[in-house]
């Protein structure tokens, strides 16, 4: 009998992933073998430098992308072999997402875009939806912003925006790329903050790749990916043990490196 | 390795000289250019020849005024197709240059002036011009050619000598090359605006249009409606005591329609708007009302080039029908046959012709709504991550087409039918009608039904065609490919 993510504590899991792209000569491994689970009600970091693979992970836990082997599941749902049209429904309403940039529709206003779940599924919220993102707009400091459009707000309005509308769904788990990799520090703050918040008082998993130490001591375990591997799974550290952790994997790689390059 | 040119121009590439011509928006332009010329030489073909039929019957007799009337009538079609066909190409124009914004920053960051950018960008509209006008003057004089000969064999004119290829058909054709050229240059202003910052990464999504007032085009707007409307005004009141009150109609209805497609960012967004509200409130339907007003002008100008064409077509039809119910009535309720025959015949030519400005209009749709849906590549990305179905995208992209489709097609109707009454009206005011058989009398306008009929399937169809490729486009965008940078 197979151990289902709830049975585990896990919001969403991967097993055996990898992901390939390109043939023969240039080829390239994105993701080899990867086996992680994102803990129910931890606020997660996902790190490691370009090429990592640790974009490609998250796109394929959120849903956006299939996998060359391997399963995913978010929540209990398999999330594997789903249709295009399952995939979609799926996201719409369990998973949240805060991008770096481009987050919002810009075409319809603030209280328009936290709303497009529902309204993407034909459907209104329910009182207590209602009250829950009535709350998270007071929380958020929205109240008076949610009749402007997005060019018309602040970049770290848009991301509040943003994150209202990942938490208005209740979803599983929600996914944050680099979510304040444009914004100037304070607003940069405010929103780790604001998502540790969620995570600490409403239990809301999340799920942020970043390649920020500052970012990344907000969480409460940090994930390493190397060369499309977990290289280490730390619980919560601080800003400077990240950033030593980095520096010495930086180095690590480095010193092979050039030792090859002195040896020919 | 090439020498850098001294004008600030950067070198171009030798291997593929006409390579841009693959872009999207530049086959349209070639097409709509080329409409235009084979409409022009098939026109001028079709009214030298009806003249010269005319000549020959001993029915009709002496036809100088006719023949006057035919080409001024024709000189005005072409007028109108070759201003359609503009418009068209200043909007591709336009909105081609928004897609090349990040390649022009960087020739801009790399020491290209703003100016050469402008001028190359002008160059292609050029070379498009040309291209397309040969190419229309080639397939007109053809078409109008094997024209000649079946109007022979169905008609039985076949004695009629007539030539179908005179120096004069190439005047269409030059007109279309300059205009489009004209057209190009005044599209290409947004490349002035172009800085090389832009080129950098980061930098914010210009998504949103700023509306900007252009005070005085929308002041000559007003004005040139209001002496419009006047002239018809006058012109319906001279008609009642004699028939030469169509003539001041006429240059009623040229001010009021010049007014209206000056002022088209004036008038098209309110109805733009209401015909939005009828498509409903689901997620779809918003967003797709939505992306018709994103950027006003565009769309505006757009729907203007389809209300122009369904105007012209129902306005025909309005008059033509209205003249044969009066000339019915007034000759006792029998309808006098060569005369109704005659009518229809010109009717369904004249609104024929006057389809092919539709026709350049539906072509320039259906490129820009596929150009928006290119340009909206992260947007798509990001509405399918958020939960947007495929299906849920096609309907998106094909409310978006309707939109504008429905909405020109309504406004042109209603001042289709206006314009075609008040024609009819100030010349037959003064014709007496039973039962008192005294002049003055006000005719009610006549709407046939067919070629209304026709005329709501082809919007239909347009819509339909309208959003094949834009779909096809905006469901292959798999969310991951348009978040990443």
């Amino acid at each position: 009998m197979e151990l289902s993510s709830t049975d585990l504590g896990l919001a969403a899991r991967v097993q055996q992933l990898t992901k390939t792209y390109g043939t023969g000569e240039s080829t390239v491994h994105a993701l080899d073998g990867v086996s992680v689970g994102i803990r129910r009600g931890e606020f997660t970091a996902i790190m490691g430098p370009s090429g990592s693979g640790k974009s490609t992970l998250m796109h394929i836990m959120a849903g956006l992308d299939a996998p060359s082997s391997g399963r995913a599941w978010i929540g209990d749902t398999d999330i594997t072999g789903l249709s295009d049209l399952e995939l979609t429904i799926l996201r719409r309403r369990r998973v949240g997402f805060v991008f770096q940039a481009f987050n919002l529709v810009p075409t319809l206003d603030a209280l328009g875009n936290i709303l497009l779940p529902f309204d993407l599924d034909g459907r209104r919220p329910t009182a207590l939806e209602r009250a829950r993102i009535d709350g998270l707009v007071e929380r958020l400091g929205l109240s008076s912003r949610l009749n402007h459009r997005p060019h018309q707000l602040s970049g770290g309005q848009q991301q509040r925006v943003a994150i209202a509308r990942a938490l208005a769904t209740s979803p599983d788990l929600v996914f944050a790329d680099e979510p304040t990799g444009n914004l100037d520090s304070r607003s940069g703050r405010e929103v780790l903050a604001l998502l540790a918040a969620a995570t600490r008082e409403h239990g809301q998993s999340i799920a942020m790749v970043t390649h920020d130490p500052v970012a990344a001591s907000h969480a409460d375990r940090v994930l390493f990916l190397g060369d499309g591997r977990i290289v280490a799974d730390k619980p919560r550290q601080s800003a400077e043990e990240i950033s030593a952790y980095m520096l010495a994997s930086e180095l690590g790689a480095a010193a092979p490196a050039t030792a090859g390059m002195v040896a020919s | 390795m090439p020498r850098p040119a001294a004008s600030g121009a950067p070198p171009r590439s030798a291997a593929a000289p006409l390579a841009w011509l693959r872009e999207r928006g530049m086959g349209a332009s070639v097409l709509v250019a080329a409409i235009s010329s084979a409409f022009g030489a098939i026109l001028l073909s079709a009214t030298g020849f009806i003249a010269a039929v005319l000549r020959a019957d001993p029915y009709i007799g002496d036809s100088g005024t006719l023949a006057v009337v035919l080409s001024i009538m024709g000189f005005l079609l072409i007028g109108v197709a070759v201003y359609v066909a503009a418009i068209v190409t200043a909007n591709t124009f336009a909105t081609v240059i928004a897609g090349r914004t990040r390649r022009i920053a960087l020739l801009r960051l790399i020491g290209a002036t703003a100016r050469s950018q402008r001028a190359e960008v002008a160059r292609q509209g050029l070379v498009v011009g040309v291209i397309g006008a040969v190419l229309g003057l080639v397939g007109g004089t053809l078409l109008s050619w094997a024209g000649v000969v079946l109007a022979g064999v169905a008609f039985g004119i076949g004695e009629v000598e007539y030539a179908v290829v005179q120096p004069v058909l190439v005047v269409p054709a030059v007109v279309v090359a300059l205009t489009t050229w004209a057209a190009a240059w005044a599209g290409s202003r947004r490349v002035l605006t172009v800085t090389p910052l832009q080129a950098l990464g980061g930098s914010v999504e210009a998504s949103h249009d700023a509306f900007t007032r252009k005070g005085a085009r929308n002041g000559a707007a007003i004005t040139l409606f209001a002496i419009g409307g006047a002239l018809l005004a006058g012109g319906i009141v001279f008609g009642l005591v004699s028939p030469l009150g169509v003539i001041v109609a006429f240059f009623g209805g040229i001010f009021s329609f010049t007014g209206l497609a000056l002022g088209a960012t004036l008038v098209m967004p309110p109805v733009l708007r209401l015909v939005g509200k009828v498509f409903g409130s689901s997620a779809t339907a918003r967003l797709a009302s939505e992306n018709a007003l994103r950027y006003p002008e565009r769309s505006s100008r757009m729907a203007i080039g389809v209300v122009m064409g369904v105007t012209l077509v129902t306005m025909f039809a309005v008059a033509l029908e209205t003249v044969k119910v009066v000339l019915t009535t007034s000759a006792g309720g029998e309808p006098p046959q060569e005369m109704t025959t005659l009518l229809d015949t010109f009717a369904g030519i004249m609104m024929g012709l006057v389809a092919v400005s539709a026709v350049i209009a539906a072509v320039g749709l259906v490129n820009l709504l596929t150009i928006g849906v290119v340009q909206r590549r992260r947007e798509l990305g990001l509405l399918r991550a958020l939960g947007v179905s495929t299906g849920q995208v096609r309907r998106m992209v094909l409310l978006e087409a309707a939109h504008i489709t429905i909405t020109a097609t309504v406004t042109g109707l209603v001042l289709g039918i206006a314009y075609g009454w008040a024609g009819a009206q100030s010349l037959l005011g003064a014709v007496p009608m039973p039962p008192s058989f005294s002049a003055p009398t006000l005719v009610a306008p006549a709407v046939p039904w067919l070629p209304v009929a026709i005329i709501v399937v082809a919007t239909a169809a347009l819509t339909l065609v309208a959003a094949v490729v834009p779909t096809r486009l905006a469901t292959r965008v798999a969310p991951v490919e348009a978040l990443a940078d």
